[in-house]
């Protein structure tokens, strides 16, 4: 891995505001990618990284018993929805009362009381069903940022592991670890408008490369991709400038073609 | 913790006493961060339900480390998505983790804790500590904490680097003692 120039002060500053979380995306994204590549600056997030982590402890603080047993019992209500309800409020029948309303009276009070009961549940329903599609929304969207959460970790561990495979290549590294497969390349120039750059993979007994993912480098040159493959299948990766959209085959000379046995 | 991963292998094998567990553990630093970054203790409540009904459903999110850093970070992830969802926020997800190298590392932040933590922001001057706390629990940039403040970007930059590893050496200080 490239151990990247000697920094400034102000990059290393960067690299905390990082940590700490508070880059707009796109600073955030290329210091992160920098991170990858350069000594230095990962060292300056390894150290301060933990300590925007546990940040958040500061704010812990006492729910009072009311707050607590409310959240809780709702809580395990949704992860035990066969679990038995708790024991309703207990309620005295209420007294029996002579009638002091004329019938045709009582009547109508009571028509009026069912059609503002009626109204009352249909405005209920629609609430209940529009916030349940909010839930259902939200809960769709939260999924997926820890999936993607999920996968970023598995990313950057993978890449500085120490455990990792590095196979050198022109401007950077095919790097595997427990069968998954990565590429990190700098100074890749922008390719020609119309133009990307694809991966293509080799597998195990075959006799032409198969078409991967396609990437373009950010304004920095950097790419750091996870290619879909598993690695205990490909033996060789090459990359070549192909159609925006990828191509079956390379239709251009590959920038390189590496082995990974 | 160190019987958390034991948690979490029960957790997986949908153990709801493990949740539970779990959950009677981490409730108040997840309310916490929740109702400290967003306001109001009902809007609190529902991520504490949220993120509690995540972890529920795909407990493998969570593989190892730090759990109570993990969660502070999902927490605080899912509070800035309802930021911004009230108003654009120029924030990315906080950075994926490198794993720590050092052993002092591994000891000092397992074994921190809320009045830890606290303790060491206290001990900060007010220029780093605001610029820390704007950027972690008020969801806002570099850029917008310089505006706030009427500091420099630059200076703000300094600032944060500066406390954040003053932070550190306070919190190793402080469990090392």
């Amino acid at each position: 891995m490239s151990t990247g120039p000697l920094h400034s002060d102000e990059m290393l500053e960067l690299v905390a505001v990082y940590a700490l979380g508070a880059l707009p995306p796109d600073d955030a994204r290329a210091v992160s990618e920098h991170i990858v590549l350069c000594d230095e600056c990962r060292a300056e997030y390894r150290a301060l990284r933990p300590v925007a982590d546990v940040l958040g402890y500061a704010a812990e603080e006492r729910v009072d018993d009311v707050r607590s047993a409310r959240m809780k019992s709702g809580l395990m209500r949704r992860v035990q929805p066969g679990a038995p309800p708790r024991a309703a409020t207990e309620r005295r029948p209420p007294a029996r009362r002579a009638p002091l309303w004329p019938a045709y009276l009582v009547a109508a009070a009571a028509i009026v009381i069912a059609l503002i009961n009626i109204m009352a549940t249909v405005d209920l329903r629609a609430e209940l069903a529009s916030s349940r599609d909010r839930i259902a929304q939200l809960e769709a969207q939260n999924e997926s940022g820890l999936r993607a959460e999920a996968r970023d970790r598995e990313m950057i561990a993978d890449l500085v592991a120490t455990d990792s495979k590095k196979f050198a290549v022109p401007g950077g590294e095919v790097i595997s670890r427990d069968g998954r497969l990565y590429m990190t390349m700098d100074k890749l120039p922008v390719p020609p408008a119309g133009h990307v750059y694809q991966a293509w993979t080799l597998a195990r007994g075959a006799k032409a490369v198969a078409p991967s993912v396609t990437f373009v480098p950010n304004k920095t040159g950097v790419a750091v991709v996870a290619l879909p493959e598993s690695a205990n299948d490909v033996v060789a990766v090459a990359v070549s400038i192909e159609p925006t959209g990828g191509s079956q085959q390379p239709t251009t000379k590959p920038l390189f073609v590496r082995p990974l046995e | 913790m160190d019987d958390n991963l034991g948690l979490f292998a029960r957790l997986r094998e949908r153990d709801i006493n493990a949740f539970e567990v779990l959950y009677d553990r981490y409730h108040r630093l997840v309310f916490g961060i929740a109702h400290r970054m967003l306001g109001e203790p009902a809007a609190a409540e529902d991520l504490v339900q949220s993120v509690f009904l995540k972890l529920w459903s795909t407990p493998d999110v969570f593989r190892a480390g730090n759990f109570g850093a993990w969660i502070s970070r999902v927490t605080r992830n899912q509070a800035l998505d309802i930021l911004r969802s009230k108003a654009m926020r120029a924030i990315d997800e906080m950075p994926a983790d490198i794993p720590s190298e050092g052993t002092v590392d591994e000891v000092v932040f397992a074994r921190i804790d809320g009045a830890r933590v606290r303790d060491a922001l206290r001990a900060l001057p007010d220029d780093q500590r605001i610029p820390i706390e704007l950027g972690f629990f008020g969801g806002i940039t570099h850029e917008q904490i310089a505006e706030q403040l009427n500091v420099p970007l630059g200076t703000i930059k300094t600032r944060i680097r500066s406390g954040l590893r003053r932070l550190r050496e306070g919190m190793q200080a402080q469990v090392l003692r």
